[in-house]
């Protein structure tokens, strides 16, 4: 026990992180995976959640709801925007749709730093969550704690949603074969739109609740896009189950694995994600990647 | 009728703009205007450093009727962005195309290094205000800021001093983080005191790729460390201090480069910062005549308090001023350069300090401060002198 006690908050750590990261990076599936979109401007849908909750949240209760509230709204605008524009290009012109989200990504980069200043922004959270708590000997920041169950109870519900409702069902069909859902009297552009909304309220949600993890600023925009994108390698597309174990890996690699092989920590996360495209590349794990 | 008021208003904004270039022309007419470059990050990373510093050599400049040693000067300023890349075509175009006979500021120690060759060519002086790069030949280099070792070596011994038992040494990795530290380390070692660290080597994380710290203080708790020392800026310094307060080492004092609590990161980092010790060559609360106006007017059009970036680009111009003045009547790139090696002790917001004459960088005293609240916001409260670095 006494061993495996430096890394307990770590590992606790890691699920906070990892719960974080499947929030956003599940908004980054349901775009690709569905309306075979590539949008490199998923970090900035962050973003604009957390910089709506760094603007709004007080250190009050009553700010909570409504940071969530106009947060998730100014993200789901956002992404519906995004669909928008995206409306002359392909299905399928990957290259057409990373150059274009990749150009808001950026303009959307500079409007945010113009509008809210080029410094990372504080993010007050209630004062009940805003201190250390003792958990098994060690302290963990409580707002942590609090994060992991409900980033839990959304993981939860996007599972069921998306396994037991006929909105999933749809969202499964489509990604499994867009034409007969198309042949069945569904509106593909009705499909893009709903799932760029969707995606964006997801990451929206993630923005606002992640703000006090990782914050909104210049910056945020890039780690969390580059992360997720790490996330939807290692996962696959077609899993909530699949992305919410590779964001959980994701999570652990940067804090256990960081507190376990400090000096090959920073490679850890690059190596897993190189293994597995080798590994998918070859056929291993199709079985797995379209289960 | 609209119209005619509409044209009567824009003939007399006209007259009233040619009259002032008109008055703008004569008052320039005594001595030459002298053009003088700027380069500093305005975009990107650094942006908030980059501001400070043109804000603070334009302060300078506006407090001084927009001359420097008796000359009008042009300020031209250009933007460094995130390194040499940027930086290079952005001072060639100041030094070849504006023809700049002095270059100040930048932000990055690279692009310091990067744009020598250029400035070296034409013999353009550099008064860099920030980043310090290890350079052969400093004949035309001199900086208003500080040697990266400096800062460390500063506060050593008060660690040593007031620490009962070992400490735990942590920092980026990268250039600037490795001088950082090991400026701390070599004098802390010198001064007898005893690193916790598993192999007595400072831990050096990922820099940028890290943005959570708690399996390193999982360490630092774990190597039974009193108290801990460390250098991070902008973004990872937000996440490193708003960590380490919600951590299982929340209890050890925190000792760090002052960069950690400095300008807008100590409002990201608000009340988790409290209580941190740093060690700079500036703070706010000062107390001498030149930093209280220094303060005065710079809070006139800022929201917060002068940072030490601003306040060594202030210096800059106050180089400047001094040196151009002695430069005789048609200063030259050359004969500035030269007064800049003859000045003496400069009267500055952080205390007088003078050039050393081996390393171009300022001999000058450091500061112990503390995160304490003044008011309703925090701020850095100077709590004691360290020592004066520098030969």
């Amino acid at each position: 026990m006494s061993e495996l006690d430096p890394y307990l908050i770590p590992a606790l750590d890691g699920v906070a992180y990892g719960l974080l990261l499947f929030v956003v990076a599940a908004g980054l599936v349901l775009s690709f995976g569905v309306a075979g979109i590539l949008n490199l401007a998923h970090g900035t849908l962050y973003a604009i959640g957390a910089y709506v909750a760094a603007w709004l949240a007080d250190g009050g209760w009553a700010a909570v709801p409504l940071a969530l509230v106009a947060g998730v709204a100014a993200s789901t605008a956002a992404g519906t925007a995004l669909a928008g524009l995206l409306t002359p290009v392909k299905r399928g012109d990957h290259l057409t749709q990373a150059l274009l989200t990749f150009g808001l990504a950026l303009a959307g980069g500079s409007l945010l730093v113009s509008a809210f200043g080029p410094d990372d922004l504080p993010v007050r959270v209630p004062a009940v969550l805003d201190r250390p708590i003792d958990l098994a000997g060690h302290s963990y920041a409580a707002y942590r704690l609090v994060f992991i169950v409900v980033a839990a109870v959304i993981a939860v519900g996007l599972y069921l949603t998306v396994t037991r409702t006929r909105a999933g069902m749809l969202v499964r069909a489509a990604v499994d074969d867009p034409q007969m859902v198309a042949c069945l009297g569904v509106n593909p552009t009705r499909v893009r739109v709903g799932v760029l909304a969707v995606s964006g309220a997801l990451a929206g949600l993630a923005g606002v609740l992640g703000a006090p993890i990782i914050g909104p600023g210049p910056s945020t925009a890039a780690t969390v896009l580059l992360l997720s994108l790490v996330v939807v390698v290692l996962g696959g597309l077609s899993s909530v189950g699949g992305t919410l174990l590779a964001a959980l890996a994701v999570g652990e690699i940067q804090t256990l694995g960081v507190a376990l092989l400090p000096t090959t920590a920073p490679f850890l996360l690059y190596a897993a994600m190189a293994v597995i495209l080798a590994a998918r590349a070859r056929g291993v794990l199709r079985r797995w990647s379209t289960a | 009728m609209r119209i005619h008021k509409m044209t009567a208003a824009l003939i007399a904004l006209g007259l009233v703009a040619t009259g002032a270039t008109a008055c703008a022309d004569e008052s320039g007419g005594a001595n030459g205007t002298l053009k003088i470059g700027l380069l500093a990050s305005l975009s990107g990373t650094y942006q908030a450093i980059g501001t400070d510093i043109r804000d603070g050599f334009q302060l300078y400049l506006s407090m001084h009727g927009g001359e420097l040693g008796g000359h009008p000067v042009e300020l031209v300023v250009a933007d460094e962005g995130d390194g040499a890349p940027t930086a290079v075509p952005a001072a060639t175009k100041l030094v070849k195309q504006d023809k700049v006979i002095a270059l100040t500021g930048v932000v990055g120690g690279g692009s310091a290094a990067a744009i020598q060759p250029v400035l070296a060519q034409a013999k353009v002086p550099f008064i860099g205000s920030n980043g310090r790069p290890e350079l052969k030949d400093i004949t035309h280099v001199w900086h208003t800021s500080y040697l990266s070792q400096e800062t460390g070596a500063a506060i050593a011994q008060y660690v040593k001093d007031n620490v009962k038992g070992k400490v735990f040494a942590i920092g980026p990795d990268y250039q600037g983080g490795w001088d950082q530290l090991q400026g701390f380390t070599d004098a802390f070692a010198k001064a007898g005191g005893q690193l916790a660290n598993a192999d007595g080597k400072t831990l050096f994380t990922p820099f940028p790729a890290t943005k959570n710290f708690t399996p390193y203080f999982a360490q630092i708790k774990a190597a039974g460390a009193e108290a801990v020392y460390t250098f991070y800026a902008g973004a990872a310094a937000i996440d490193f201090v708003k960590q380490y307060s919600q951590s299982e080492v929340k209890d050890l004092p925190l000792y760090a480069a002052g960069f950690l609590t400095e300008g807008g990161v100590l409002n990201a980092q608000g009340d988790a910062a409290r209580n941190v010790f740093s060690v700079l060559n500036y703070s706010p609360d000062l107390d001498n005549a030149q930093n209280r106006e220094f303060v005065a007017a710079w809070k006139a059009d800022h929201d917060g308090p002068p940072t030490t970036y601003a306040m060594a680009s202030f210096d800059a111009a106050a180089v400047l001023d001094k040196a151009i003045g002695a430069a005789g009547e048609n200063p030259t790139s050359e004969s500035i350069n030269n007064a800049i090696a003859g000045l003496g002790q400069i009267e500055s917001p952080r205390g007088a300090w003078q050039f050393s004459k081996k390393t171009h960088s300022p001999v000058q005293k450091w500061y112990l401060r503390q995160v304490r609240p003044d008011g309703r916001a925090l701020s850095n409260t100077v709590v004691g002198d360290l020592a004066t670095v520098g030969e």
